[in-house]
């Protein structure tokens, strides 16, 4: 696939900041790097910061203070049309008044690419979205999946060293989603681009990333691989905020987090003793909620085995589980 | 007329709509060498023998152009412009709005003889103090009427009450229409103590409901063709140029009198070429030019001189005769109560 | 019960009918009368006879002020469409402040009866002795026609995604492209429909143009309103046909030569 000739580049922003009302910051001080090629994904709930971020990346909005590098350029002060970068909006923002081929061309177009040339790579773009065919369409005549597709193929086709996505998946319904991920997984791996991925969605985050930076209140909270943030979360917030866990306070302000599926079931007399409250059958899993002797509650998740009943509302359990599996955080 | 022309022309040479604006800035300044006079004057078929035929020969003669606006309305128009520029050289209308603009001060209220000769030939009422300025035609306001609706030729102002044309008789809205205006008049001279008795008149007019009315003649006169209304206070002009077709219409002449209905000229005190208006005015006073005029509208001419071919001769107010049964309302002293008088009579015509 | 919905539906297509009727009846009169021989309404028509066109289309007094309404407003038109629609972008983008008093004065020509804008325009052209001008024609029905393109055009930005001019952007389209390639092509619809609004504005004006009209350079509707207290007859009908169709089909040829179907989910 020549789509792949433009090399990646590395994305560095050093303690940049934003803010819109000269009061609160949006993005407050962030720096990160993210490596060529690296599928990079900002994650966090709404109003974080995550979309600001991307936004200053992409140059739609300025920064306050701090630098933006792609590869070895300084882009703080480029303006957008001139960065060389790929985009995919959650919106798809495709033009309503350009038919498929014309939208995916734009690009091209715009960089004077010549005639015979875009055709070409039009359609090697449009077949890599698997959407040969659609050519003549206009984007009013498809189905989401297939705009968004489309939207990708336009910012692929430039061979970007930088491939922006700003929550591209969030207005496709379930399934699709799932879909779409895979895909566009594969996709990135195939053209080896550099991508920065905006999403609140954390299983997305997980399932997709190479590196995950988890934002809060315009601050990076952590960085790390999905394994890194999932196993060993630094603070309270990026601990609740991937997936299910349990915080045993500690005295001085710390706590312990251990995930529900780290702890093991066993009979009274283990480190924490309990019983169970409710049990919800997920399929390959039963999720108990466990009320400790002193009133907090407990989640653990335990595999169904053929050999082992479902236990039952109100059994009394131990809770125990290794060491390693137990991780301090830091605040 | 001709300083106009060549900004049409040129809009319509002008196809593209950039060209068009380009090209109409320019002719006001390319004429200003020849004088220019700025007169109001009517349409329809007057209108036609005045920019084909009468205008052209007064430039012409007097070297000079003539603009002459016929949209209405004209007595605005000429109160919104600076009184030493006035849009209007010229001012043509009917006797009572003369009598507004010689109020506002925009009209000279008197033509001076010395300066239009041909007022020694016009008969009285064209000058006298019920006229500001001079009237160069008049018409006679009557009654119209159907002639196959086995009617009676109405004699008196009375027949249009009759009963029978309840619903079918035609009059105007007063506070717009001179020739209702001049019918409230005529209403209070009949039934009431004269022409200024206004409450005979308002109760004359509660008596001639249900009637129909019209902003214009012109609406009158498409009345009585259709048959929309039987019988109609109208001027004899608007009947007569149904003469010689065989529309079943016909104009009489009420025996209390007929009511004049003036076409008068006056000059705006502003104007800057007030020797080319006296010119003008004195011009449309000629008995060839009225002759013609008067033939082809039906309107009576002012001049005592013109000889009228037999068939306008036997109809129009051309002899001291037939002026003598012209009754000239008192406009100022109208115009003075119009405002009164338009509450009442639009409360009585709408209840 | 089950007759209810018949009746409701009943009343609901007799309403409709009612107010079809209501808003086709004057020119279903206007025809009659136009095709009628005789000078004045009358009902039944007594033949059908195209003599009042006839007489229209002869007329060099009709035909010169068609022309002149037609040529005004089209310019105004294209003034309106310009002024307007750059008027909408700047109080929609421009983040100007107070664009809300601005937007309702660019609006408020629309507010004021047109008869004192006509009188006030006049009354200003005489004290700055330019005259009537048909270009002072042309600015007083711009100034009532630019509100119509303002309203439908800032409609349209209102639901404009603005992420679609950032994807021309960030894909490499400068400021100007991004405006001519995509914010131009989106807001057309809007302009254009406001556009129609001003041609049918300016061509149907007259309380503006009977203050504004030059002698002889009078405009369709002061030309026959002047008409109509002389010679009242078919031929102001078949003006008024022939004006409406005019009407008529500047709306189906901008339609089909532009389109005026929205891409913009509206």
């Amino acid at each position: 696939m020549d789509q792949s000739a433009s090399s990646p580049a590395s994305i560095g922003l050093d303690a940049v900041s934003k803010s819109y009302d000269g009061r609160v910051r949006a993005v407050d001080a962030v720096s990160l790097d993210v490596k060529p090629g690296e599928f990079f994904s900002l994650l966090g709930p709404s109003g974080c910061g995550k979309t600001t971020t991307l936004r200053m990346i992409a140059g739609f909005e300025t920064v306050d203070t701090g630098r933006i590098r792609v590869g070895d350029r300084d882009v703080t002060d480029v303006p957008v049309h001139k960065r060389d970068m790929g985009m995919v909006f959650q919106s798809y923002a495709l033009f309503p008044h350009r038919t498929v081929a014309e939208n995916v061309a734009f690009g091209l177009r715009m960089r004077k690419v010549p005639k015979a040339e875009i055709e070409e790579r039009v359609r090697a773009a449009l077949a890599l979205v698997a959407l040969t065919g659609f050519e003549d369409r206009r984007p009013g005549q498809l189905s989401g999946g297939q705009q968004q597709r489309v939207a990708l193929a336009r910012a692929i086709v430039i061979r970007p060293p930088v491939l922006l996505c700003d929550e591209p998946l969030g207005a496709l319904d379930r399934k699709l989603r799932q879909q779409m991920q895979f895909e566009l997984k594969q996709l990135q791996k195939e053209l080896g681009v550099t991508l920065v991925f905006v999403t609140h969605d954390q299983e997305e985050a997980l399932a997709m990333s190479d590196r995950i930076a988890v934002m809060n209140a315009g601050r990076i909270e952590q960085i790390g691989t999905p394994t890194e943030i999932y196993d060993r979360p630094r603070t309270r917030f990026v601990a609740d905020f991937i997936g299910e866990i349990n915080l045993i306070e500690r005295p001085g302000g710390k706590a312990l987090a251990v995930r529900p599926e780290k702890i093991v079931l066993g009979a009274p007399g283990a480190v924490l003793d309990g019983t169970i409250d409710s049990a919800s059958f997920l399929g390959g899993q039963t999720l108990y909620r466990v009320a400790l002797s002193d009133g907090r509650q407990m989640l653990v998740k335990e595999t169904n085995a053929g050999e082992r009943p479902v236990r039952s509302v109100g059994d009394k359990v131990g809770l125990a589980w290794a060491a390693a599996d137990g991780v301090e955080l830091e605040a | 007329m001709t300083t106009i022309k060549p900004d049409r022309r040129s809009i319509l040479k002008a196809g593209a709509a950039g060209a068009a604006l380009a090209a109409l800035g320019a002719p006001h300044i390319a004429n200003a060498q020849a004088a220019t006079l700025k007169i109001t004057t009517w349409g329809g078929k007057w209108g036609e023998i005045m920019k084909g035929d009468l205008l052209p020969a007064f430039e012409r003669e007097f070297k000079c152009t003539v603009s002459a606006d016929q949209a209405f309305p004209f007595l605005p128009k000429l109160q919104a412009s600076p009184r030493g520029n006035p849009i209007y050289d010229v001012l043509h209308a009917n006797s009572n709005e003369q009598w507004k603009a010689v109020e506002f001060g925009i009209v000279e209220p008197k033509v001076d003889p010395k300066n239009v000769p041909n007022l020694k030939d016009v008969y009285p009422y064209a000058i006298n103090d019920k006229i500001a300025g001079v009237s160069i035609f008049t018409s006679g306001i009557g009654l119209g009427y159907r002639t196959d609706k086995g009617l009676g030729k109405p004699t008196s102002w009375k027949d249009l009450a009759d009963p029978k044309l309840a619903g079918q008789r035609g009059g105007y809205l007063i506070p717009v229409n001179s020739l209702g205006q001049a019918h409230l008049m005529m209403l209070g001279q009949i039934y009431g103590s004269g022409m200024q008795d206004l409450d005979a008149a308002y109760k004359a007019l509660e008596a001639l409901k249900p009637i129909k009315l019209f902003d214009f003649t012109g609406q009158m006169e498409k009345a009585l063709l259709s048959a929309e209304v039987t019988m109609g206070v109208i001027h004899d002009s608007g009947v007569y140029r149904y003469e010689g077709t065989p529309e079943p219409v016909d104009f009489a002449l009420p025996s209390e009198g007929v009511l004049a209905l003036e076409q008068v000229l006056t000059v705006t005190p502003g104007s800057k070429v007030k020797e080319l208006a006296y010119a003008y005015i004195d011009y449309m006073l000629r008995p060839d030019v009225q002759k013609k005029l008067a033939e082809a509208v039906w309107y009576s001419p002012s001049n005592t001189k013109v000889q009228l071919d037999a068939k306008y001769d036997a109809k129009l107010f051309n002899t001291p005769e037939k002026v003598a049964r012209l009754i000239q309302p008192d406009w100022k002293w109208y115009n003075a109560r119009k405002d009164a008088i338009d509450l009442r009579v639009t409360r009585i015509l709408r209840g | 019960m089950s007759a209810r919905p018949d009746a409701g539906h009943i009343a609901y297509l007799a309403v409709n009918g009612a107010i079809i009727t209501f808003l086709l009846a004057p020119i279903a009169i206007i025809t009659v009368f136009a095709l009628n021989p005789t000078p004045y309404i009358s009902f039944p028509p007594v033949g059908i006879s195209l003599r009042w066109f006839e007489k229209f289309f002869s007329s060099p007094e009709f035909m010169g002020a068609l022309w002149l309404s037609l040529q005004v407003a089209v310019v105004v038109l294209v003034l309106s469409m310009v002024i307007g629609g750059l008027c909408a972008l700047a109080l929609a983008r421009g983040n100007i402040p107070g664009s809300r008093v601005l937007t309702a004065f660019f609006m408020s020509p629309l507010m004021l009866p047109a008869i004192l804008t006509g009188l006030a325009l006049f009354q200003l052209y005489l004290l700055l002795d330019i005259g009537r001008p048909v270009w002072g024609l042309i600015m007083g029905h711009t100034l009532v026609a630019v509100p119509y393109v303002l309203r439908t055009t800032l409609a349209v930005l209102h639901n404009f995604d603005r992420r679609i001019e950032e994807a021309a952007a960030v894909h490499g389209a400068s400021p100007a492209r991004v405006f001519f390639e995509v914010t131009l092509p989106l807001i057309r619809p809007g302009v254009f429909a406001g556009g129609i609004f001003a041609f049918i504005v300016s061509f149907d004006q007259f309380p503006i143009s009977l203050f504004l009209v030059m002698p002889q350079g009078e405009t369709l509707p002061v030309v026959l309103f002047n008409y109509m207290k002389f010679d009242l007859d078919g031929a102001i009908a078949a003006a008024s046909m022939v004006s409406i169709l005019m009407a008529v089909s500047v709306v189906v040829i901008l339609e089909k030569v532009i389109g005026l179907k929205s891409y913009v989910k509206l």
